[in-house]
Order: C-alpha cells, then sequence, then structure tokens
C-alpha cells in the first residue's frame, strides 16, 4: 500500500527545535525514529499522520557511554551501531544478540532501539532484551521536564507503552551489576532473523559461592514483551543446572498460555520455550563466569 | 508538497514533491532511474528497492523522498558510472548470478556494501547478509557464488 497523503514533514535539527514543534495542539503527528516499524504502518494506512516528525537529524540522540556502572544508550543509537559499539561491556552483551539478529541488515542500518522500544510491537526482540536488563527509559516532555520509567512500568501491552503522546525517549540506562553477571537473547521465526515466534531473554547474577542471587528471564512473540515471576524465583539460590533451568521453564511454560496458527501449534510453541529457554540462560550463566 | 534536494549518483535532483511520495518513486519517477526496482508492492520484504543512503544499504520503500532531502543517494545505475563494470558485477555475470534479473539491482547494492564492512566473510555470512533480498530464480547458490568469487579475488591479491 501507499501512504495517504501527508500534509506536512519537519526534520528538526536540535532538541529546541523539536520540542516547539511539538508545543502545539496539532492533531496527527507522528515522531518517527528510523521507520522501519512505523512506516509500514503508515503505508498500510493504519497509522494516518497529518505531520511527520523525522528525528534523524538529532545526532545528540546517537550514543553509546559506558562509565560509573551505568551504560546510557541514545533513542536514536541505530541496531548496525549498537552491534559495532565497543563500549557495551560483556554482561549487557544481550543487547548484541538481539540488535544482530533484527530483520535484515538494510533495517538494521536504520532501525533504531528507542523506535522499537516505543513502538512495542508484540514480537519485537528489543523490548523484551530491555526490561531482562532491567532497562530505564529516560523521558522528556517538551516543556522540559524529564522522568524515567523502568522497563517494567515501560511496557503496557502489545504496542502500549507508558510514554505520554508528545514525550520523547531521549536515552535508555542499564545499570551494571559487576563481576559474575552475564545475559543472552535468542529467537525463533521461520527463517532467519525473522520476528520471533518465541524468543527469550535472561539477565543472571550470582554470588560468591557460586549461587543465582539475581534473575530476570522474559519472553517475546506471544503478547509482548513479559517477565516471569515464578521461574525467575525458581532460579534463585540455585547454581543454574540443566535440571534447574528445566524446572524454571517447566514453570514458565505453565504460567503462559500459548496458541495454534499456521506458524506453529501451541504445544510446539511451548517446546520452543522450553528449548529456547534452556539454551539462553545456559548462555548467560557461562558469560558470567567467564566475567569472573 | 515539500521541497528536496537529493544527490542522485553525484546529480542534484531538485524538486517539489508530494510529502507521502516514497524515495524508491522518486528515483524511478522523478530522476528516470529504473534500475531500482519495486517487487513487493512497497511492503518492505524483498529488498529490490535497495539503494545506498549515504553509503549504506537501505530499502527505498521505507523512507519517504522528503527524509533522502539533503542526503546522498546511490542507485545500481552509479555502480559503473562509466560502462566498466565493479568486480562485483562482473562475477554476477561470468557466476550466473542471475535468471530474470528483477532482484539483481537491490543486491548487488546491498552486497557491494556488505563487501565493504565484510571484507572477507564466510559462506554462512554472506547468506545471513542475504536475507533482505529475495530472489525467486536462482535458488541463492549462484548469487553465493559470485559474492564469494569476490572476496577470493580480493584475498588472492592480497597475498
Amino acid at each position: 500500500m501507499y501512504p495517504a497523503p501527508i500534509e506536512q514533514y519537519s526534520r528538526p535539527s536540535t532538541l529546541e527545535e523539536l520540542y516547539s514543534l511539538l508545543d502545539s495542539n496539532e492533531e496527527d503527528i507522528l515522531v518517527l525514529a528510523g521507520g522501519q516499524s512505523a512506516m509500514q504502518a503508515v503505508k498500510s494506512r493504519m497509522l494516518r499522520p497529518a505531520h511527520i516528525i523525522d528525528l534523524q537529524a538529532l545526532s545528540e540522540l546517537k550514543f553509546v557511554t559506558s562509565e560509573k556502572g551505568l551504560l546510557t544508550v541514545g533513542a536514536m543509537t541505530r541496531y548496525v551501531d549498537i552491534v559495532s559499539s565497543d563500549s557495551i561491556p560483556l554482561e549487557l552483551i544481550a543487547l548484541k544478540d538481539a540488535a544482530s539478529r533484527v530483520g535484515d541488515r538494510q533495517v538494521r542500518n536504520r532501525g533504531t532501539i528507542g523506535g522499537s522500544l516505543c513502538w512495542n510491537y508484540s514480537a519485537a526482540c528489543t523490548p523484551a532484551t530491555v526490561l531482562a536488563l532491567d532497562g530505564a527509559m529516560n523521558l522528556i516532555s517538551p516543556d522540559g521536564s524529564t522522568r524515567q520509567v523502568a522497563a517494567d512500568d515501560f511496557f503496557l501491552g502489545p504496542l502500549e507503552t507508558a510514554r505520554n503522546e508528545f514525550e520523547i525517549l531521549l536515552s535508555v540506562d542499564f545499570k551494571l551489576r559487576g563481576s559474575k553477571s552475564g545475559s543472552a537473547y535468542k529467537k525463533w521465526g521461520l527463517v532467519t532473523d525473522a520476528l520471533p515466534v518465541i524468543g527469550i531473554a535472561a539477565c543472571l547474577h550470582f554470588d560468591n559461592t557460586d549461587c543465582c542471587d539475581y534473575a530476570r528471564i522474559t519472553l517475546t512473540g506471544l503478547s509482548g514483551a513479559q517477565r516471569c515471576l515464578e521461574a525467575e524465583a525458581s532460579l534463585l539460590s540455585t547454581t543454574a543446572n540443566a535440571e534447574e533451568i528445566a524446572e524454571a521453564m517447566m514453570i514458565m511454560c505453565s504460567k503462559v498460555s500459548t496458541y495454534t496458527d499456521s506458524v506453529a501449534t501451541a504445544d510446539y510453541r511451548y517446546q520452543l520455550i522450553k528449548t529456547i529457554g534452556l539454551e539462553v540462560i545456559e548462555i548467560a550463566k557461562k558469560r558470567a563466569f567467564s566475567l569472573g | 508538497m515539500a521541497k528536496v534536494a537529493i544527490d542522485i549518483n553525484g546529480r542534484l535532483f531538485q524538486e517539489e514533491v508530494p510529502e507521502r511520495m516514497l524515495l524508491v518513486d522518486f528515483i524511478r519517477e522523478r530522476a528516470h532511474l529504473t534500475g531500482t526496482h519495486i517487487g513487493c508492492t512497497y511492503e518492505g520484504v524483498c529488498g529490490a528497492c535497495t539503494v545506498h543512503l549515504d553509503g549504506e544499504a537501505v530499502k527505498s520503500c521505507m523512507l519517504l523522498a522528503a527524509q533522502a532531502d539533503e542526503h546522498k543517494v546511490t542507485t545500481v545505475e552509479g555502480l559503473a558510472p562509466d560502462g566498466e563494470l565493479t568486480p562485483l558485477q562482473e562475477a554476477f555475470k561470468s557466476e550466473h548470478g542471475l535468471q530474470c534479473g528483477f532482484c539483481t539491482a537491490g543486491i548487488l547494492m546491498n552486497m557491494t556494501d556488505f563487501l565493504k564492512r565484510y571484507p572477507n566473510p564466510s559462506e554462512q555470512e554472506i547468506r545471513e547478509g542475504l536475507i533482505g533480498n529475495l530472489c525467486r530464480c536462482t535458488g541463492y547458490v549462484h548469487i553465493v557464488n559470485a559474492v564469494r568469487k569476490v572476496v577470493q579475488e580480493n584475498q588472492s591479491r592480497k597475498t
């Protein structure tokens, strides 16, 4: 399909310019990041924006910095930039697992982390990964007021977030947990790098006795990014061996409902959760111990 | 209407376009460069419309023409401006990397950018790099062979 008529296209080059564009009573504004999801919605006329505000020239939102135990990723940082960044520490490497497998290389050359988080598609890789890594969204309103929203409170459901209409996502913060921390993300789709039928992200920390004292496990593909608190809790105080992980995945399967469609049966989806979950958590654990 | 100035293959095209015009249509209908193809009615899945935006492979049906204002675009016509084929184009010819040719322009643009970033890829990496481009006649075998040929030529030149 083709976009419905658009009345105005703007490309602010500073945040001040952006705020002045947003600070109006205008309706049907679409703020466009990389456009690799939103433009599909515009072309299919699911969205019919009168005014597109394109963030591509906001170079101040394109950065990856790691200092004082905090990784910060600018909202307009593209997948290709995340994959090639030297600033992402090993314990947060799930970000690279996810970014390196989104769509295809043409999509990764345009698509951004911020766009994906704010769009929050039901089968997206980035929201589930950021939820597992306990990311915190830094949002700003046109009047200059800022607030930080934890990933747990940000993703409300497919295509829904806690971002208000005129708020802009500036960046995402990730706290580093130090030694014996590891993370991973993996998905299965119909073809390589496709949207996940099932995707799982995990972030683990182990204490001095090599027991797991922190676990976040998230799932995507069914109804957006979701945590499974019971599965996480079952891993605590264990060494996360294969049996204990399998037990956690059984718990996860008992807490989510899958469905059958032309892509996969409900049972196959449960099998994917168990298989990918085991693999992801084992990779995260291996990474945690490779850090010493 | 939006005023745009887009450099395509070193030539500046200054036009007034409807805001909703997609870049691929600007390239085909305003610049009259029809080497860039539309294979999936602007669905963003086939990759036939792949061009370079500031040197990087992107799908030109996923962008408004207005978004390319003040940017540099290279299309398949820009690969061999003087008629002398690039090594990748030569390899597609010698390895029979195309049959109907409809997807070829997009694949050439994607793989030209790919080889710049990954000069010595494995066959698996080449196949993964091609995921954004659909070919319905070759089965990809000859396409992968053509890309591998360029890699082998570059590596043997180095040693």
